[in-house]
């Protein structure tokens, strides 16, 4: 009988029932199972193994193995099971049904205490909701820092846009108070500049890209305003100018020099009342920008020198600003300004 | 300047919702230059609403930012309650506006140039005449049919 006594010295705990009587009861059980549950022999012989079940017993299955022993089929189940003091163990077992001549006679049980693996389980679980807690806690301390970020973003937009509104307010009353004349020319033109610098801010954050301004709806915006205060069967300001995509800080510059040039054409290549045509054309090169602007006025040499000059000073001030290049040459008929500005070669 | 050219019969009866006195003043000039008539001024949400009942304007101007906080808004959906008033929101900050445009028919983004508010009215005149789909003028941004 070297089996059983190997049966009844093995540290796992082994149960035998015995299915012919009624009820299927616990016929031998070896000291590994005792130690576990916490009975004594004459405590369990003679009951059926649902004695270990308890309260927090799964009863899917319970019914997994009522269902194979009815088959006489073999199982392996995880339950939780109850020891005699109450404690709850997570057993592992297998059970096989053991025939003889007459037929199924017994069934063999090898359990195995899970209850450490069950609370790695659990532990393992706890230390994930916490990385996820801790993930979705800094998740939403980020989401919160930028959408504070967004709002004041918003909020320093608004203001600009809506100070240059006062601005040019400001300039308007004043010039409509201020009585025909230098002075009065003098702010209806100051109001012009910043009206030019407003509609390239109006573009600036509109879209969702907000590092970039684009050249030519800045062109088609101005044009428009432009051509808004001229008599059209006499003067025309007409633009050829390519979607190029500048840097945001580049937007108060162009716009304030484009305007320069085409306002200066239009005061001075004019005079009385002189028909004409003002173009703006700029396309984009390798390495930066080819921009011209050109009249059908009556040229350079026929325009009056300014002594204070101005405009053409603020051109070139901000072409070098630009690090960029300008040449005014008589075109005969008009003025043909060229400028070349560097800009980050195209990708 | 002689960007304006509503007539007389054109002339349209407009309320002013701006709480920056100076834009305000400006525009009110503006408005005349171009043959309108401004029926009031309102820097906040109650007397916006007052002057709206009290005068019935053809068209109210609604900033959205007033000295009682981003209260153009309900401003724009009571005086577009009453169907006689055609709303037009002007604002720096087109992106409060909610997605109905609360009965506004669009906006005029700020800082604006008067050639757009020229436009635009003579756009609101002709919708408000019914003369059959007037082109929406460029520089205003209509709300969503």
């Amino acid at each position: 009988m070297a089996l059983v006594e190997a049966f009844a010295n093995s540290l796992s705990p082994m149960v035998i029932t015995d299915a012919r009587a009624p009820d299927n009861p616990i016929a031998w059980a070896n000291e590994a199972f005792l130690k576990v549950t916490g009975y004594s022999t004459e405590e369990i012989v003679g009951r059926n193994c649902r004695m270990l079940q308890g309260p927090a017993t799964d009863q899917a299955t319970v019914e997994r193995i009522r269902g194979a022993v009815r088959a006489a089929e073999p199982i392996s189940v995880e339950l939780l099971n109850y020891r005699k003091d109450g404690t709850p163990f997570w057993n592992a077992m297998t059970i096989t049904p053991v025939r003889d001549s007459d037929g199924l006679a017994f069934f063999y049980a090898a359990q195995a205490d899970m209850t450490h693996i069950h609370q790695l389980e659990v532990s393992m679980r706890g230390t994930n909701d916490e990385l996820e807690r801790l993930v979705d806690a800094r998740t939403q301390d980020l989401s919160a820092a930028l959408e504070q970020k967004t709002a004041l973003l918003h909020e320093v937009d608004h203001r600009v846009k809506n100070n240059l509104q006062v601005i040019s307010s400001l300039m308007l009353l004043k010039a409509r108070r201020t009585p025909e004349g230098e002075a009065r020319d003098a702010l209806q033109s100051m109001a012009e500049r910043i009206g030019a610098l407003s509609t390239a801010h109006r573009m600036l954050y509109s879209e969702g890209d907000c590092t970039h301004f684009n050249l030519g709806e800045f062109a088609a915006e101005f044009l428009a305003d432009m051509n808004a205060g001229l008599d059209p069967d006499r003067r025309r300001i007409e633009a050829d100018v390519e979607p190029i995509a500048v840097a945001a800080a580049m937007a108060a510059p162009l716009a304030l020099l484009i305007h320069e040039l085409t306002a200066n054409a239009l005061q001075h290549a004019f005079p009385g009342e002189r028909e004409g045509r003002v173009s703006i054309a700029a396309r984009r090169t390798d390495d930066g920008m080819h921009l011209i602007i050109r009249d059908d006025g009556v040229g350079l040499a026929a325009t009056p020198v300014n002594p204070a000059g101005f405009g053409r000073n603020l051109v070139e001030m901000v072409v070098r600003q630009m690090r960029g290049t300008i040449v005014w040459a008589d075109a005969g008929p008009g003025t043909t300004v060229t400028i070349d500005i560097p800009l980050r070669p195209l990708p | 300047m002689g960007i304006g050219n509503a007539g007389t019969e054109t002339a349209l009866r407009i309320l002013v919702v701006e709480d920056e006195a100076l834009i305000a003043l400006e525009l009110e000039s503006l408005l005349e230059d171009l043959g309108h008539v401004m029926v009031g001024v309102a820097g906040t949400a109650a007397e916006a609403i007052a002057l709206g009942r009290s005068t019935t304007p053809d068209v109210a101007l609604v900033d959205i930012h007033l000295v009682d906080g981003p209260t153009g808004i309900e401003v724009a959906r009571a005086l577009s309650a009453d169907r006689r008033t055609t709303v037009v929101f002007m604002t720096a900050n087109a992106k409060r506006i909610p997605e109905d445009f609360a009965g506004a028919i669009g906006v005029i983004a700020k800082p604006y140039s008067e050639r757009v508010v020229a436009s635009t009215l003579d756009y609101v005149a002709d919708r408000r005449a019914g003369r059959a789909d007037p082109a929406c003028p460029d520089g205003f941004s209509p709300a969503p049919a």
